[in-house]
């Protein structure tokens, strides 16, 4: 553990990612109490003011929306579902890869040809084309989608790790001791591919930013009232020169958080290589 | 003696600066090498051999410090520029790595590459650089010099790679080399091959040599003077023979006594072992640097510490190697030996019945395998020894149940097992235990001590209670000499030879009586060697399990065995009681083998017979004996054609050879490993 601080203290890049992380988790579980503002109360009187003015730190939008309240609440929506996808992705990219690598031959083709298939399609177009059919888009809806647009990527991931552990002789002994096919997998080889999938949760949470913003930018994503980071950027892309903080301020909002999580997940991958 | 020397090298420290600490890697290094003279370095892993070589090439790490002179026909390296060392590095001195895979290009002809160093350090046109790379390629009797410049890495065999690599030095012309292991990752045969070359070479080009090795017996092949290193620090330095007969720190002493060698046998004797392991040395320790580990302290040997010349040429920083104040531990031990006349029982509880195993698909079929007949009674050790690619790890993998035989039977006390481990039963399972080689790769790092050795127990035994088998465990613990510390730590916190040790527990938690030992000491050292080698001896005396012990190297199989097994290519070559195949060997094969294995005391000479090439490639098939090729006695057409008759020596002793019995018997040519009753302890 103290060498995971001494790493972390020679990395001004880790602790400012992790510092603008902690605000972000902070502010979507905290926030929206402190707030003065609801994310739908409209201030009639003061629509489109400029930042900093009217008790509104961030301005308002047409409506006389506070920016800054609706980008608070709506971090809560989109932390919960890049979490939640990230870790959907992964929980069934290891299923999947670890299935494929470990029998190999025949399964191991199959399940390849499948993702492959899957990932031909771009992860947004997928999740597009579905969430267009389906039309209302809750977050658990949103969750599954996204989740399995990503899992080709991860099953990936999770296969070569799995290969890589394969070849260690403690899978052979646990062979020879009569253990069963779930135990070896998920007992013997798991615990010993956590880095790679630590790596692989983290970048895959930036992605999941990115990718939960853009659907809102395309309008398939959360639906309004429910403040949206990509929905206000296209909301309010009318305001673009009468009250640009409308879009700055949502799309800082979702750069800085991909920037934190990126940076984070940079360090973590290093601290797993230096563990190897 | 006294000529100029080439390389001298003065009080030369080196240190690692790490996240947290200082760390010692060389410590006031004095060598000097002459002219065409041979110097070999020995110490086990971690005693600072390559950080030497390394600071001679100015090839260390920025987080490193360097002081001292190392002082090239005169001239100070240590005060060179990194610029002004690239005029020495290769042309000057030539170095020759451990692996040579690694140390090739594989995208890039062999020719290509040779030619390479001719044209920047002589400024050679490309076809006079071709011309002096096939003449330097048949100084090294690689055979067709000229068709294997046009070849890629990949395509020759490790021992050639290896060749090419020395020839590569050998283009600079260097008036020094420096050899860093560069026959361990090579088998026997091809290792004696390269070390005979190496010792031509050096007199025809008027060359100094520096040998990096773990292992006495290759540097005395080689080298006329060899130096001891132990954490960082040379302790003793002198000319081969007198280190090996008279050795003056009581390192040296100990170490050469941890070594299986000619004349050491399990009946006689117990190899010593060194308590403790080499650790890593802190800026502010100072003194001897083998204190901790050593039999032979006293209050006085601090302060009388440092390099003296004791006989002439024979310098040590140590004399109590042989101090009679404190008893010696290595001849005490010696009565601990196995008690003559606990003869095997003679039940057999392996039968393998004209075993194959091929891998690959048709056509390109590996032969891993190609009809092996054994039997092993309980109770007794049967040695498999061969060079790699021979089968002997294919065996004991079948046996052990990871693969099943493509056609034959095996059967373990009455059961036919010749299936994988999915249909084998339980009890199958728990009789038949394999040790493997690595025990960092067969430990799950992500278990603790307790989980790895406790699973096979509630497997295997159905041992529910988690504080019965905690009690087992502790048990087991302390037979392999760990404490009950060890329960709760992980593979990695653990040493190499602590590390195997509780594989062994593994291993035996369960009462296994049949027990597959694949090379389980070859990534060790030796004084750790030693005491894997001790435990399953005595573990075996202990519990009448019978072992399939497999190794490369015959000294240890000549240590542990009752009986010896030679293999070539899938096939058996030789087979018989140690003292039959070891003692006298029929087979040319096992000729070679034993010429070629290295001898720890340089006074041994054997016969000479030097193995050339490589094993036939294993996909084709052999119609007569698979050994013709490469064999020094070959009897005639009839060992190509014919798949060569067993030739019984005794009932215990025979082999697969066309020459007929009565040469065999008669004509000797390689004397075996010593007679066991010459007990041997230096």
């Amino acid at each position: 553990m103290n060498t995971y601080l001494l790493q972390l203290k020679r990395s001004p890049r880790a602790i400012a990612g992790i510092a603008i992380l902690l605000i972000w988790i902070i502010a979507a579980i905290a926030g929206p109490s402190l707030l003065p503002y609801t994310y739908t109360g409209m201030d009639m009187d003061n629509q489109m003011v400029a930042p900093g003015e009217a008790g509104h730190l961030l301005g308002t939008d047409a409506l006389g929306r506070d920016v800054f309240s609706r980008i608070i609440y709506g971090s809560r929506s989109i932390l919960t579902i890049a979490l939640l996808t990230s870790l959907l992705s992964s929980i069934a990219g290891i299923i999947i890869g670890f299935t494929a690598g470990y029998f190999g031959g025949i399964v191991d083709t199959i399940f390849l040809r499948i993702m492959d298939i899957l990932m031909a399609i771009p992860p947004l177009v997928l999740a597009m084309v579905v969430l267009g059919i389906l039309g209302n888009s809750t977050i658990v809806g949103l969750t599954i989608i996204v989740s399995i647009a990503f899992t080709p990527a991860t099953a990936r991931v999770a296969r070569g790790a799995l290969l890589t552990c394969k070849s260690n002789e403690y899978v052979d002994a646990a062979r020879i001791r009569g253990e069963s096919h779930l135990y070896i997998m998920f007992v013997e080889i798991l615990p010993n591919t956590i880095g790679p999938v630590i790596v692989e949760i983290t970048a895959r949470f930036a992605y999941s930013i990115m990718m939960i913003a853009s659907l809102g930018f395309l309008g398939v994503g959360l639906q309004p009232p429910t403040p949206d980071w990509g929905m206000m950027v296209i909301e309010n892309k009318s305001l673009i020169r009468a009250a640009p903080w409308t879009v700055l301020y949502p799309s800082l909002a979702i750069a800085s958080l991909v920037i934190a999580i990126s940076l984070f997940s940079d360090f973590v991958s290093k601290v797993m290589i230096n563990e190897e | 003696m006294k000529s100029e020397p080439v390389l001298e090298i003065k009080e030369l420290d080196v240190a690692y600066h790490t996240l947290t600490e200082m760390v010692v890697a060389l410590k006031g290094v004095s060598l000097a090498v002459g002219k065409n003279e041979a110097l070999g370095i020995i110490g086990e892993s971690g005693c600072g051999k390559s950080t030497l070589f390394y600071a001679i090439m100015d090839y260390l790490p920025i987080s490193s410090s360097r002081s001292g002179e190392i002082l090239f026909k005169g001239e100070d390296l240590v005060a060179k520029t990194p610029k002004q060392m690239t005029a020495f590095r290769g042309s000057k001195i030539a170095m020759v790595y451990q692996n040579p895979y690694s140390s090739l290009n594989p995208s890039l002809t062999i020719g290509f590459q040779l030619e390479e160093v001719s044209i920047f350090h002589h400024g050679m046109s490309r076809s006079e650089a071709r011309m002096a790379a096939v003449e330097t390629l048949s100084d090294l009797h690689l055979g067709d010099a000229a068709g294997i410049v046009r070849r890629y890495p990949h395509q020759i065999s490790g021992g050639m790679q290896q060749r090419i690599c020395i020839a590569m030095a050998l283009l600079c012309k260097p008036d020094l080399m420096i050899l860093d292991e560069p026959t361990t990752a090579l088998d026997v045969t091809t290792e004696a091959v390269i070390l005979d070359i190496i010792g031509e070479l050096k007199d025809k080009y008027n060359m100094s040599l520096i040998y990096i090795s773990h292992d006495i017996g290759v540097v005395n092949k080689v080298s006329d003077r060899i130096a001891v290193m132990y954490r960082g620090e040379v302790v003793e330095f002198g000319n081969q023979n007198t280190i090996y007969k008279n050795p003056q720190h009581p390192y040296t002493r100990a170490l050469i006594n941890c070594m299986p060698r000619a004349g050491v046998l399990k009946e006689n004797s117990r190899l010593n072992t060194i308590p403790g392991y080499v650790s890593r040395r802190s800026a502010a320790e100072t003194g001897c640097p083998f204190v901790a580990r050593c039999e032979k302290r006293n209050a006085t040997c601090e302060e009388k510490y440092g390099m003296v010349e004791r006989q002439p040429d024979h310098f040590s920083a140590c004399d109590r190697a042989y101090a009679t104040d404190i008893p010696d531990k290595v001849l005490a031990k010696e009565k601990g030996a196995i008690p003559e006349g606990s003869e095997p029982e003679h039940k057999t509880i392996l039968k393998i019945d004209n075993l194959y195993k091929y891998y690959g698909p048709h056509g390109k079929r590996i032969r891993a395998l190609d009809g092996v007949d054994l039997t092993l009674d309980q109770n007794s050790v049967l040695g498999v020894v061969g060079e790699s690619g021979c089968g002997k790890s294919t065996m004991g993998h079948t046996v052990s149940g990871l693969m099943r035989p493509t056609r034959g039977k095996i059967i373990f006390d009455g059961t036919d097992i010749s299936v994988s481990w999915r249909k084998r039963s339980p009890e199958v399972l728990r009789d038949i235990q394999l040790i493997f080689q690595n025990p960092g790769r067969s430990l799950n790092p992500s278990f603790t001590i307790e989980n790895i050795i406790g699973r096979p127990m509630l497997k295997l035994l159905g041992i529910k209670s988690k504080q019965e088998r905690r009690k087992l465990i502790v048990d087991i613990l302390k037979k392999v000499d760990l404490g009950e510390e060890y329960l709760y730590r992980r593979p990695k916190q653990l040493s190499g030879g602590e590390m195997q040790r509780a594989a062994v527990a593994r291993a035996f938690s369960i009462a296994p009586n049949l027990l597959v030992c694949d090379e389980p000491t070859s990534a060790l050292d030796a004084s750790v060697q030693a005491s894997v080698l001790n435990l399953l001896v005595d573990l075996q005396k202990d519990s009448g399990a019978a072992y399939i012990f497999i190794s490369h190297d015959l000294n240890v199989i000549n240590y542990l065995s009752d009986y010896i097994m030679v293999m070539y290519l899938g096939r058996i070559c030789e087979y018989g009681t140690k003292t039959e195949v070891a003692g006298s060997p029929r087979h040319p094969y096992t000729e070679a083998l034993l010429s070629a294995v290295p001898d720890v005391d340089p006074s041994l000479k054997k016969g000479e017979i030097r193995l050339q090439g490589a094993p036939p490639n294993p996909t084709k098939k052999i119609k007569g004996c698979p050994f013709t090729g490469r064999c020094h006695r070959k009897v005639g057409s009839v060992c190509d054609t014919t798949p060569p008759p067993r030739v019984n020596f005794s009932d215990t002793h025979f082999a697969y050879c066309h020459i007929s019995p009565e040469i065999l018997n008669s004509e000797i040519s390689v004397k075996g490993i010593e007679d066991p009753a010459d007990e041997k302890v230096i």
